[in-house]
């Protein structure tokens, strides 16, 4: 290993810039292809104008307000899935009983597809945030709760014994030492859930048409304008991506070295 | 705090008197008996181990004297009280690591005495004064995952000494060590036991740990667990993991692998014909 | 790492099962028949209460004839067979390119610390938004179905496999080595029984978001398929007709995990 770092920067890095070159080279092919008419351009637009159209989609599309609206709705759905099911895990754990019955049919919410009833979601809250925060809180829901359940569950026995040995309440096994074992799993938990929310509050946006970057997306894609489609669509996938990394970074920065 | 751990001597006053415990597992043909009419007693100060194969019930044993298995036959008394449920005055080190892994040395050290609500600058100075003990001084504010096996294990020590319990109980506690570190871990307790005049009982299956550390060694056997003899290692103290090498220790050694050895191959006949068995079966 | 990718239908958690025998399993099935008789209860009192204007909460009776109605409706089922085909079609496409992009980059280093990150992260994208795309490329027809479906199955099966394949015992590689097994017999012998149960658990995975996706698609715009018969249900507001489809929809989805996963765990 030791011989390894001292290699130059550039074959240390050598498949992940092979990565990126094989990224910018595939889109300079598009770039030709669509240039000498061998791609419609009606189809596929030249990477440059979609590059370009990015500028146009950022200044004229009133992007902060509608990435602040994703947000939000994003924020609340989230939030609230936390809150609700962090509890609702705890209670599951606890209730050997309840567990029995209804574990089951968290994880079928978990692999429902909720995002499908949508038009049902409109009939109940109208045509407004209100019913892409529903949708978005049920779709995150389930992760938290069988993470919580398993986090709780998976802490070391050894670990509720030194609690046991000590005499404690149960309301202190709880807060000092099973809850603080299955934060790591939780966490876990809440990242699933948040990308779930995102994925699906981008994507009721876009289906019915309605409020922030989903919404941004299908407007261009109405309009025909199809550079700023493609544009927008990168635009999305980026703030996404960097939305999973953030959590994921979260994710680890939380957990103190164990 | 009734913490008379400074200069008492060991007397004739037992600490805990263990008095024909019996505990059965499972029922009808398939009871099995893990103890078996099992008695002695632990004199204040003293430091008592239960040694005996894989099998003999010693880790049962544990969990009844630790209050973790409270439906059992006879008694286990510490002064007029009857054990059944974990009690305040003994303290418990386990085999498996036990440090929290959310907490830093300290924190997981200072944990009984936040539970007893002690003041914080108060259970801080207690905390590092144990820690000092077991020789962690420098790794106060570290987390258990930085530290190597035997550190944590020394964590887990201190944070059951940190409440002054009366008595001791450990249960394999260096199993999981490379010999070299269990021997020097074992010049530590032997420090800390003789500092404090802890009572302490340990339980384990290793020959020259319980020689080094004791001064008797109850003997136990295989399935089911009673007492097969009663040793006293009449080794001189202070004591350190020097004695190993002494023929006073090799002479013990070789008198209690005797009664061992005995019983370590019914376990190991045991097991290789259930093995068989379950061949035969599958 | 936890694929953010696999996260659409995961396998039940591995928790350690409630203790207790026959008697508290049938104490569960009980706590389970008396939840679900509430459910029913209060969702039957709401709607006959008429808290809400219209049939928002239709009576479990209308929704259990609209059930039947839509069972016996050429229409359900001429539909039902379109997003079948489509999603069917979408699988296989996306899980043979997934099958074949996960063991290549399962089996070249190289190549994955240049390529997954891209399939990682873009996993858990919301698919659904690159279906303006696949209209401009396949048109308003079920081929652009298939081809966003294809796309959202194809990451779960190539994340699923390269990781199969990284985690197949090094040690069972060096025997089949040992043995001087030809190129053949170690991917006959050695990696494929060994990669059985992460493709389909794979499968299982990228089947959930490509059902999901053809569905939601065609709500968008088509002329075929439930996805579109939602919608058309949806537009005339016959609640209990739109309760009853997204029952059996779900119950699809459902069966087809259930599938899939029992599958995976005969293999096993």
């Amino acid at each position: 290993m030791a011989d390894k770092a001292a290699l130059p920067f550039y074959m240390r890095r050598a498949p992940e810039i092979t990565g990126i070159a094989a990224l910018v080279v595939g889109v300079f092919v598009f770039e030709l292809m669509v240039r000498f008419g061998l791609v419609n351009r009606y189809i596929i637009p030249p990477p440059s104008d979609v590059l370009l159209a990015f500028e146009r989609v950022i200044v004229e599309e009133n992007i902060l307000a509608r990435c602040g609206e994703t947000a939000f709705e994003m924020l609340v759905a989230g939030v609230s899935s936390v809150v609700v099911g962090v509890p609702i895990g705890a209670f599951l754990y606890r209730s050997a009983l309840w567990r029995r019955a209804l574990e089951d049919w968290v994880g079928a919410l978990a692999a429902a597809p909720i995002v499908l009833a949508f038009p049902l979601f409109l009939v109940l809250f109208g045509r407004s945030p209100k019913t892409i925060i529903v949708m978005a809180f049920f779709h995150g829901l389930a992760p938290i709760i069988l993470k919580t359940i398993e986090g709780l569950a998976g802490t070391r026995k050894v670990l509720v014994n030194v609690g046991r040995s000590l005499n404690m309440t149960s309301s202190q096994m709880f807060w000092k030492i099973l809850f603080p074992s299955a934060l790591p799993v939780i966490f876990t938990g809440i990242r699933l859930s948040w990308t779930f929310c995102l994925i699906t509050v981008v994507g009721v946006e876009f289906l019915i048409n309605l409020g922030g970057l989903g919404q941004l997306i299908n407007d261009l894609a109405e309009r025909y304008d199809l550079p700023g489609t493609y544009a927008s669509i990168c635009f999305v996938i980026l703030v996404s991506v960097l939305f999973f990394i953030v959590l994921e970074r979260i994710e680890s920065w939380l957990q103190p070295a164990r | 705090m009734t913490s008379d751990s400074t200069i008492a001597r060991p007397t004739a006053e037992p600490a805990m008197v263990i008095d024909d415990v019996v505990k059965r597992f499972g029922r009808g043909a398939e009871i099995v008996t893990a103890v078996d009419h099992v008695s002695f007693n632990v004199a204040q100060g003293e430091f008592v181990s239960v040694i005996g194969p894989s099998g003999c019930g010693k880790s049962t044993l544990f969990n009844i004297i630790g209050g973790l298995l409270g439906d059992y036959e006879g008694s286990v008394m510490i002064g007029d009280e009857r054990i059944s449920a974990p009690h305040p005055e003994v303290g418990m080190v386990f085999q498996e690591e036990s440090t929290f892994p959310w907490r830093t040395v300290i924190e997981n050290v200072a944990f009984p005495l936040e539970l007893q609500g002690v003041a914080k600058s108060e259970r801080m100075d207690r905390a590092h004064h144990f820690i000092d003990m077991v020789g962690l001084a420098s790794f106060e504010k570290n987390y258990p995952s930085q530290l190597s096996g035997g550190m944590r294990q020394r964590v887990s020590i201190a944070r059951t000494l940190v409440s002054q319990p009366k008595i001791l109980l450990m249960d394999e506690p260096f199993a999981a060590l490379d010999e070299q570190t269990r021997l020097l871990l074992g010049d530590k307790i032997t420090q800390i036991q003789q500092q404090l005049n802890q009572t302490t009982l340990l339980i384990t299956h290793n020959l020259t740990e319980a020689v080094q550390l004791s001064d008797r060694i109850v003997v136990m056997t295989y399935r089911p667990g009673k007492v097969k003899r009663i040793v006293n290692i009449d080794l001189p103290r202070p004591r350190t993991s020097d004695v190993v090498g002494s023929d006073a220790f090799g002479h013990y050694v070789a008198e209690i692998w005797n009664d061992l050895r005995e019983e370590a191959s019914r376990g190991m006949a045991d097991s290789e014909a259930a093995a068989s068995r379950r061949s035969a079966h599958g | 790492m936890a694929a953010t990718g696999q996260i659409t239908a995961r396998p039940r958690p591995s928790v350690a099962p409630a203790t207790g025998g026959a008697a508290s399993a049938r104490a569960a099935m009980m706590l389970r028949v008396a939840c679900a008789l509430v459910v029913f209860g209060v969702w039957e009192a709401v709607s006959r209460s008429g808290l809400f204007y219209g049939e928002v909460v239709p009576s479990l009776l209308s929704i259990a004839k609209a059930f039947g109605r839509l069972l016996v409706d050429p229409v359900f089922w001429k539909n039902l067979q379109v997003t079948a085909l489509e999603t069917i079609a979408s699988l296989a496409i996306g899980a043979a390119a997934g099958v074949v992009t996960g063991i290549v980059l399962g089996a070249n280093t190289f190549l994955m610390r240049a390529f997954e990150p891209y399939i990682y992260y873009l996993s858990p994208t919301p698919r659904i938004i690159l279906f303006p795309v696949m209209i401009m490329w396949f048109g308003v027809g079920p081929t652009s179905k298939v081809a966003l479906g294809a796309l959202s199955a194809f990451f779960a099966v190539a994340l699923s496999t390269a990781a199969g394949m990284r985690q197949i015992d090094k040690i069972l590689i060096r025997v089949g080595h040992s043995f001087r097994a030809t190129t053949w017999q170690m991917a006959t012998k050695i990696y494929l029984p060994a990669m059985r149960i992460p493709i389909l658990n794979g499968i299982r995975l990228g089947m959930g978001t490509a059902i999901i996706t053809v569905l939601l698609a065609e709500t968008k715009l088509s002329n075929q398929g439930l996805g579109y018969l939602i919608m058309q249900i949806y537009t005339r507001f016959d609640m209990p007709g739109l309760y009853a489809l997204l029952i059996i929809v779900f119950i699809i989805a459902g069966a087809c995990n259930a599938l899939i996963g029992r599958l995976a765990k005969e293999q096993a």
